[in-house]
């Protein structure tokens, strides 16, 4: 484990056991303890990337990989925005906010210990510890939407976390040990990898089950759709980010898809990747209900991340990291636009809405912001990072699939302008009729979300020798 | 030896408490109290990963999610009557099996501790726990951590809607 990074990990959880104390007859105090300590963690990691080395190129300074760095930094920034959101949003009387911020920041914990690790049963425990975790914050609206959505989060990823387990167990007995150096120094040497490519097959599943891919994706809308708006927002923005795709890149490049040492695995990802962009995109293409939608394009955009870690080109890698940082940001500020839509106009169902963008202009700007990232137009950051997924494709050879992600790419801009036209242009309708712009407190996560989708974007000559740092670091 | 059967005895009460226990909360924590016994063991005949796996995943892990589960069955679910009278038939069954087993297991334990011996490099419950496993504990204190605040998120709503 990178101890280094240790504090990010236990000051949330220290936090997490004062609030239910400190904020027993003060709720609002919840709400500001969980922020400050999310802050504080923000501006130390803040500190240590604004370093002069830093600025200049040079990463002597980085610990571990730099892709720990990088993910405990996107952890922190969603979980601020979603915490600082829900400050504003929650209900004055909800019965238990202390126990929702407390679960924010275990789950914050969590995600840390899986991007610092470097043992797979230790990855196991921490990846349960959060989905420990998202089912009950998907339980926190108690509709029926909500029970559903948790049940079938349930139902649909323990099955998962028992393929993990059992390739844990496969793995231990073939290679003799649990951690990532032992599988990394197995595939490099030239020892016939039957056994062990069976295990890191059952774990590959399971984690693809965790991310959400298709076709193993009947839980994402329905959890999505009926949680708690903020906690779509952290799900959709991270937490299925940091449980499932993180650990397939993770996974991808331990492999060594990239040398073909494992080729019926990397193609069975690369495939399952494409069926997940094409599935997730046709199906957002129908429909009607705003987070129902996001939740689809959710599973299409893992797809490009899991195509190129699959791929597992070091130009890949560069893009399924990258990607995935720039998920995190754009679908933060969606999910947290389809918040403030629900709570301005009542609901999210498209067909009701129409015409926001006069009485709701900084939602409706934002979520052409994030919207055109998504669908990767230049030259904000989603076009750098599907530019680069598309290019590795075309580089190994694979056009198909690189003719294929473009296309889909096309599709994606379809059905967000389908969303934008339905909800923000147009004719007011009636539930449009009284709906104001949401609070400042509730734009400016989404402001600062949507201020970072345009820097990183034209700052990306900066941030590729980062990126790229990381890639050689993890592969090499 | 004595340490030993203790905590096969343990063991057996614990498993029996499990079945027979009336609520069940008292079964999910004396199920934990079973693979915390039986990861003892596992550590006794010298098998550290065994126990630490054992403890990590079925004391800390599931133990949290029956009681996640169980904080979710509502107040008046738990009241259906239930025919009890098999259950009773089990203390009977142990204690048929408890004479058989003091014949037969010494033998079978002395078998087991010589296996102990030869695989004494395997290392003590410290090393395992707190040099080989450290980031494991982090990760069961988190999932305790999870498994309160779980608690403590859905039963305030159970109360709110009574």
């Amino acid at each position: 484990m990178d101890k280094g990074l240790l504090a990010y990990l236990l000051i949330p959880l220290l936090s997490a056991v004062i609030i239910p104390f400190a904020a027993k007859n003060r709720p609002k105090l919840a709400d500001i303890l969980a922020n400050v300590t999310l802050l504080a963690g923000l501006a130390n990691l803040a500190w240590l990337a604004l370093r002069p080395s830093i600025i200049r190129g040079e990463f002597a300074d980085i610990p571990g990989d730099g892709l720990s760095l990088l993910l405990v930094a996107a952890i922190y920034l969603v979980a601020f925005c979603v915490t600082f959101f829900s400050a504003w949003f929650l209900d004055e009387h909800l019965p238990n906010r202390q126990a929702y911020y407390s679960l924010i920041l275990v789950s914050v914990a969590a995600m840390c210990g899986v991007v610092t690790t470097t043992d797979f049963f230790t990855l196991y425990v921490f990846i349960e510890v959060l989905a420990v975790t998202s089912f009950a914050l998907i339980t926190t609206d108690e509709s029926s939407g909500g029970i559903e959505g948790a049940l079938k989060y349930f139902f649909l990823t323990f099955p998962a976390s028992a393929l993990i387990i059992v390739g844990i167990a496969v793995m231990m007995m073939s290679l003799g040990g649990l951690s990532f150096e032992s599988l990394r120094i197995f595939m490099a040497a030239d020892a016939p990898a039957g056994t062990v490519t069976f295990a890191a097959a059952l774990m590959m599943l399971g984690f693809l089950i965790k991310a959400g891919v298709a076709p193993f994706h009947a839980w994402t809308p329905d959890a999505y759709q009926g949680a708690y708006a903020p906690v779509s927002a952290y799900l959709a923005g991270i937490v299925t980010k940091i449980s499932g795709v993180y650990a397939i890149i993770k996974l991808a490049t331990l492999l060594r898809f990239f040398d073909g040492r494992a080729q019926a695995v990397s193609e069975m990802v690369m495939f399952l990747g494409m069926f997940s962009i094409a599935l997730g995109a046709l199906a957002a293409l129908k429909q009607t209900n705003f987070k129902r939608m996001l939740a689809f394009s959710s599973i299409s955009q893992v797809g490009y991340i899991v195509l190129a870690a699959g791929l597992g080109t070091p130009l890949a890698i560069m893009g399924a990291v990258f990607h995935l940082l720039n998920h995190a940001t754009f679908k933060t500020v969606l999910f947290l636009n389809s918040a403030s839509v629900e709570k301005s106009a009542g609901t999210t169902d498209m067909d009701k809405l129409g015409g926001l963008e006069h009485s709701m202009p900084w939602t409706s700007w934002t979520s052409i912001v994030a919207l055109l990232s998504t669908a990767g137009v230049p030259p904000l950051s989603g076009f750098w990072s599907k530019l680069l997924i598309i290019l590795a494709l075309w580089e190994s050879g694979l056009k198909t699939y690189a003719v294929l992600a473009l296309l889909f790419s096309i599709v994606t801009l379809a059905y967000f302008m389908m969303m934008q036209k339905k909800v923000f242009f147009g004719k007011k309708t009636a539930a449009a009729e009284s709906s104001p712009e949401v609070s400042a407190p509730l734009l400016a996560p989404v402001v600062l979300m949507s201020a970072l989708i345009v820097a990183l974007g034209l700052l990306f000559p900066y941030f590729y020798t980062y990126v790229k740092m990381v890639a050689e670091r993890i592969i090499l | 030896m004595t340490y030993h059967n203790l905590l096969f005895v343990l063991a057996a009460v614990f498993a029996v408490w499990a079945v027979m226990a009336k609520k069940l909360l008292t079964s999910a924590i004396m199920l934990a109290s079973l693979s915390a016994a039986v990861s003892l063991i596992f550590f006794d005949f010298g098998a550290p990963w065994a126990g630490v796996f054992e403890l990590s995943v079925c004391a800390g892990l599931i133990t949290v999610l029956f009681i996640g589960a169980v904080s979710l069955i509502r107040a008046e679910e738990e009241k259906h009557p239930e025919n009890r009278t098999r259950f009773y038939a089990l203390p009977l069954a142990v204690a048929i099996f408890a004479i058989a087993a003091w014949f037969y297991l010494p033998a079978f334990f002395d078998e087991l501790a010589t296996g102990r011996q030869m695989a004494a490099g395997g290392g003590t419950i410290g090393l395992a726990l707190w040099d080989l496993r450290r980031p494991d504990m982090l990760g069961q204190v988190l999932m305790l951590a999870a498994g309160v605040f779980v608690i403590k998120s859905v039963f305030p709503r159970r109360t709110e809607n009574k």
